[in-house]
């Protein structure tokens, strides 16, 4: 066991040395791109008509006339130091990592949802439906799973916008694109300045405060009673206790970090209506998210499922389990715990994928919707041609989805102990 | 044993005649379970050892034929395009505005789908724009499986260096999303839908480099290979002869999922504005459906027949993965 975690941290650090240089790689790749694709930045500010000296100087005071390796040089240096530009036509005057760090809270909120019921309802699905192949039930879930698999999320997106759309906008209360966090509640002027930290005041922020104490009563007393007959009862009780540690200590870590930087909120609007107590902002960013999550939801099921359907297919018809059932084994044990443990590999590598490349907003929905998401600057920003912008949304993509490879790698592991990596 | 069991069908054939040979014969191949009282236990199990029966059995599942009769579907709409409905494609496309069209339309008999912005006809543009889909998902596919079947058997026959790098190339553009570089590269060598199509091609190379080079190492390892490298075979010989043969059957598979994506990812990058205006595309129909949010026709009609045909291609691929081999991980 020792030597096996040894050998674990040596692969992670290897592939994490790995990840350097293809990050330089990159970068000089986008560069590259952005390069070609540059429009002259300096017509948006001052335009064709004007004095050509003025012109020209300003375009060598930028820099366009250095020399390629000039211009490389300067620009992975500003990378490494934190200073991504600034955006000129998207969002003017805003620096790039700014509008990284306003904008993807709103798609980690959209992709949440997706991301944590899918996998565990898709593989529940694809279980049952191996289990009774070829019967109703099979049928009829391969039936959905193509559906979802088939038809373009951006088309489930449309219909969904025009039938039920326009009935739910009778519930909202405005455009989503506010941000201010009071704007809703109609006594507010300002922020409100005695309410920070708001652990106390109201309901919803001490649920959380709540919720973090019970998750560590939980874990005490299960660990103080390790007479208990049952290995189960307690390995639930340990899962459920650190869940509700995690979920509860978000809020709070988000909220220290806000407060270090002087502004009143998370930039999740869920959590921060939820501390601030503004039911009207929580139930319209609720309501505008629902028809975004169910088209995501439904076509990400269908992918997993499908997936979780043909390796279950392929492990049944193995030795071991027939000699398992032949043994005398539960039905549901010979499902749940010997063939569905042999068959998660894939499905655990098109998860945590999955999920990489799900954090970088689906473009299409998000399209649709007008939700201001990362995808939707990302559409914005290639059709204005704010190169700055694209560079700096590329390269923080490309920084997640490594890491999501990296850790779906660490996962086989631990889902398979067998495999050693040397 | 195959002796024995054709020297019964002749004696049978003098007996009984042709005629009724065949259409036993028939019964046996397309009635599955059927069993023929005159033949006996022995030949019967013979029979059922055939794997010809027994691949043309598993094709016939439920699933595989409706995924057969939808690409059937799409292709006589492509095929019988001028047939099918009176307007030509000029009067369907971009430079041609009908003069007396009424946008968004409902349906009347002359157009008995209702019409599209500027007044298209809806009916007559999905029809001439399974021709578009067929044609626009087709060429990619053959682009990316031909440069991986080149550079995938290169890496995994000469392995070594050679390999390595290639391998670490395949890495690094597996960690770029594909479609937000199609968007990023094809306005720069103009923005039409031919050069979307061949970007995408050359962007899917790398799966199927890593993909061939699996099937490769896979082949490389029987017993044949090494016997053909013995006897005095040259690379070339052995890696054309003796290895890709072997190989065929799981990338001809895998064809059929690649048409479905690329069928889907074709019609979302038209959805989002980048394609040629003045081809008679589903997804540009989708585009232009978006700018009456009222008429539902011109939006569900368009994105029913991609799903179809993205379904069809799915269905079908699935069900030969299944009657070929359903251990391969496609």
């Amino acid at each position: 066991m020792i030597r096996k975690s040894q050998n674990m941290i040596k692969y992670i650090i290897k592939r994490i040395l790995i990840m350097i240089p293809m990050l330089i790689m990159v970068l000089i790749f986008t560069w590259l791109l952005s390069h070609m694709m540059s429009v002259n930045p300096v017509s948006n500010k001052i335009g064709f008509n004007l004095d050509p000296d003025v012109y020209e100087r300003e375009l060598r005071r930028i820099g366009y006339y250095d020399p390629w390796y000039v211009q490389l040089g300067i620009y992975l240096q500003n990378f490494f130091t934190g200073e991504w530009g600034k955006s000129y036509i998207v969002l003017p005057e805003k620096p790039v990592l700014e509008i990284i760090a306003s904008i993807f809270p709103k798609t980690i909120e959209l992709m949440i949802f997706p991301i944590v019921i899918v996998p565990i309802i898709a593989v529940k699905l694809g279980v049952l439906s191996a289990k009774n192949k070829n019967k109703s039930k099979d049928i009829l879930i391969r039936l959905i799973a193509i559906l979802g698999a088939g038809f373009p999320v951006f088309w489930i997106a449309t219909l969904l916008q025009r039938f039920v759309g326009i009935s739910l906008s009778r519930f909202t209360y405005g455009a989503i694109a506010i941000e201010v966090v009071y704007s809703n509640s109609p006594d507010l002027d300002g922020p409100p300045i005695d309410n920070f930290p708001p652990f106390m005041n109201n309901l919803f922020s001490f649920l959380f405060f709540l919720l973090l104490i019970l998750g560590i009563i939980l874990l005490y007393k299960n660990f103080n009673n390790f007479r208990d007959s049952k290995r189960n009862k307690n390995l639930i009780y340990t899962i459920l206790g650190s869940l509700i540690i995690i979920i509860s200590l978000v809020p709070i870590i988000l909220l220290v970090i806000a407060f270090f930087e002087n502004s009143y909120g998370t930039g999740f609007r869920i959590i921060d209506s939820l501390l601030y107590n503004d039911q009207i902002y929580l139930w319209d960013t609720l309501i505008h998210l629902f028809l975004p999550v169910i088209s995501i939801t439904f076509v990400s099921l269908a992918g997993i499922t499908r997936l979780t359907r043909s390796s279950m297919l392929e492990v049944m018809d193995q030795d071991y389990i027939r000699t398992a059932r032949a043994k005398g084994v539960l039905e549901k044990d010979v499902i749940n715990k010997h063939a569905l443990r042999n068959a998660l590999l894939p499905t655990s590598n098109l998860i945590i994928g999955g999920t990489a490349s799900a954090l970088l907003g689906s473009l299409f929905v998000e399209v649709t919707f007008n939700y201001r998401g990362f995808g939707f600057y990302m559409v914005q920003s290639i059709f204005a041609g704010d190169f700055l912008v694209i560079n700096g949304l590329l390269v923080f993509s490309v920084i997640i989805i490594l890491t999501g490879t990296l850790v779906a790698d660490v996962m086989y592991t631990v889902i398979d102990p067998r495999i050693i990596y040397r | 044993m195959t002796e024995i069991v054709l020297n019964e069908i002749k004696r049978d054939e003098k007996t009984e005649g042709k005629k009724n040979n065949f259409i036993r014969l028939l019964k046996f191949y397309l009635l599955p379970g059927w069993r023929d009282p005159e033949f006996t236990a022995m030949q019967n199990k013979i029979e059922m050892i055939k794997s010809k029966r027994r691949l043309f059995r598993r094709l016939l599942s439920p699933l595989t034929m409706i995924g057969l009769v939808m690409i059937l579907f799409i292709v006589v709409l492509a095929v019988y395009a001028p047939w099918l409905t009176p307007y030509t494609i000029d009067h369907l496309a971009s430079p041609y505005l009908p003069p007396d069209g009424i946008n968004f339309a409902d349906p009347t008999p002359a157009h008995p789908l209702g019409t599209t912005k500027f007044g298209y006809d809806l009916l007559g543009r999905l029809i001439w724009g399974a021709r578009t889909t067929l044609t626009l998902a087709a060429i990619p596919v053959i682009i990316s499986l031909t440069g991986g079947i080149i550079f995938g058997t290169i890496s995994a026959y000469f392995g070594g260096l050679v390999d390595t790098i290639l391998m670490r190339f395949v890495d690094f553009m597996y960690s770029f999303p594909t479609i937000i570089l199609v968007i990023i590269i094809t306005p720069m060598l103009g923005g039409s839908l031919v050069n979307v199509v061949i970007v995408w091609g050359f962007l899917f190379i790398p799966a199927n480099m890593r993909f061939v080079r699996s099937l490769v190492l896979q082949v490389k390892q029987n017993l044949y290979v090494r016997a053909a490298v013995t006897g005095g075979a040259d690379k070339m010989k052995v890696m054309f002869k003796h290895v890709f043969p072997n190989t065929i059957s799981p990338m001809i598979i895998s064809i059929f999922g690649a048409m479905g994506l690329t069928v889907l990812g074709l019609a979302s990058i038209a959805y989002l504005g980048i394609g040629d205006q003045t081809l008679a595309d589903w997804g540009t129909d989708i585009m232009y459906s978006i700018a009456r949010m009222s008429a539902v026709g011109p939006a569900f009609w368009p994105g029913l027949f991609i799903g179809i045909t993205a379904i069809g291609f799915i269905l079908l691929g699935d069900g030969l993965r299944d009657a070929l081999d359903p251990r391969l991980k496609i």
